[in-house]
């Protein structure tokens, strides 16, 4: 990752607990109290965060220390998303894909079908930078958008617009959902980890057909990224300063509210032809 | 033992829990320490006897911050330790998580259902009071303390 403006460093301490990998609990989560925070990813470590000094305490089966995936796709996303505002990145629930070098950041409420038309986007022609986090920091003025190559998660019913998924098996994912995990080069999409966003799109489920781009201002942006941030404890003022100042430049990026009732593969196109064709230039 | 957890971690957005309000309060000592525990559960206040001398300055203080959360997993393991700088972490399984910050004097715990009365004063409390001593270890003041750790950051 390109060091940004106002990147700080982490560290991270591994202890080997060889035990560990016979444990049988099977749930991952949370919890945090100030600037500590505790991550169980059971069967394979505890991680304990340290908001304030920025240092990471994990212990994990031997197993889990040895296994690439579990560092890519596990730990550090994790660990980045815990840290993330107090090292100079803001994590946004948003996907983001890049059309020649326009970042479009495509956000929405949980289950609006971010991910799956993130792989309708990538497979139009977009470049795919990521379908459910998005880490943003500040180079200067300017916003960047960072990925970090994990995988697409794409729900069961989703196979009816990916008939390629039958290929392969769905399976309990971190936050207990039954899903189909792709890795984004497997499915041949072009992959980007670093973008510029210059687009915001709030995507809404609607029964009626088509797609509809209606612009929206400023403050709705910033009050959907302030909403949709984790509260931040009073010991972490200069994260929150940090964070408010990303989501305050983000909110003068054009956004549209993106109604559609269309398959991904149609709105994807919709929205192609939208910036293909000057429909988001700014007035 | 309460079982519903009545608040609301959706607005504004609490996935961490960090906000749990800790309404209960009590002093106690601990050898030469003062303690006051904060919770939202008054079965996890300590059963031995409270400090009532609140007029007499205690030169060393902690807090502990004993989070009942009906939401962790039941599973309690045996102890697992890592300390490492100014923190000493303790998990006994997911229901169990302790961390200890000896800079800002504050011990804080999340601790499962499954952690019943017995458990807690057998297993916990005595674990929780050790933590405390190793905080401030006998004989050391404040003052050396506060020595020491300047020394670390020089």
């Amino acid at each position: 990752m390109r060091q940004p403006h106002c990147a700080a460093s982490f560290e991270m301490e591994v202890l080997i607990d060889s035990a560990m990998e016979n444990t049988a609990h099977d749930a991952t989560f949370f919890r945090g109290h100030r600037h500590l925070v505790f991550a169980t990813l059971p069967p394979r470590g505890v991680v304990t965060y340290d908001l304030l000094r920025r240092r990471v305490h994990a212990v994990l089966s031997a197993g889990a220390a040895r296994d690439r995936s579990f560092w890519n796709n596990v730990l550090l996303p994790i660990t980045i998303g815990v840290l993330g505002t107090t090292v100079g990145v803001v994590p946004l629930h948003s996907a983001c894909l890049d059309h020649n070098g326009t970042g479009v950041l495509v956000a929405g409420a949980s289950g609006a079908g971010k991910s799956t038309l993130a792989a309708a986007l990538a497979g139009c022609g977009f470049s795919f930078v990521s379908d459910d986090w998005t880490y943003i920091s500040k180079d200067a003025s300017a916003l960047v958008a960072y990925g970090l190559s994990s995988p697409v998660k794409l729900l069961p019913d989703t196979v009816k617009f990916f008939p390629h998924l039958k290929d392969i098996a769905p399976h309990r994912t971190l936050n207990g959902e039954l899903a189909y995990e792709i890795d984004p080069t497997w499915a041949g999409f072009s992959v980007n980890y670093v973008s510029h966003p210059r687009r915001v799109l709030f995507l809404e489920r609607t029964s009626k057909p088509g797609c509809d781009f209606v612009p929206c201002r400023s403050e709705y942006v910033r009050e959907f990224f302030e909403k949709s941030a984790e509260r931040l404890p009073n010991e972490l003022n200069e994260a929150k300063s940090f964070r408010a100042s990303v989501i305050q430049t983000l909110s003068s990026v054009p956004a549209w509210i993106l109604r559609t009732g269309g398959s991904p593969q149609t709105t994807a196109a919709a929205i192609s032809d939208f910036i293909l064709e000057g429909g988001d230039a700014p007035n | 033992m309460p079982q519903i957890d009545p608040l609301d971690y959706a607005d504004p957005l609490d996935l961490l829990r960090r906000f749990i309000p800790t309404p209960l309060q009590a002093l106690y000592r601990i050898g030469a320490v003062r303690v006051t525990v904060k919770t939202n559960d008054i079965t996890l206040l300590p059963a031995f006897p409270l400090d009532l001398d609140l007029e007499v300055h205690a030169e060393q203080c902690l807090e502990w911050r004993l989070i009942r959360d009906a939401g962790l997993p039941d599973l309690l393991g045996p102890p697992l330790f890592m300390i490492s700088g100014m923190l000493t972490i303790v998990t006994m399984g997911p229901a169990c998580l302790i961390a200890v910050d000896h800079q800002q004097r504050e011990l804080l715990a999340f601790l499962g259902t499954s952690i019943d009365a017995r458990t807690h004063e057998d297993c916990v409390i005595p674990l929780l009071c050790q933590l405390t001593n190793e905080v401030f270890p006998a004989g050391t003041s404040l003052r050396f303390m506060a020595h020491d750790q300047a020394s670390q950051n020089g």
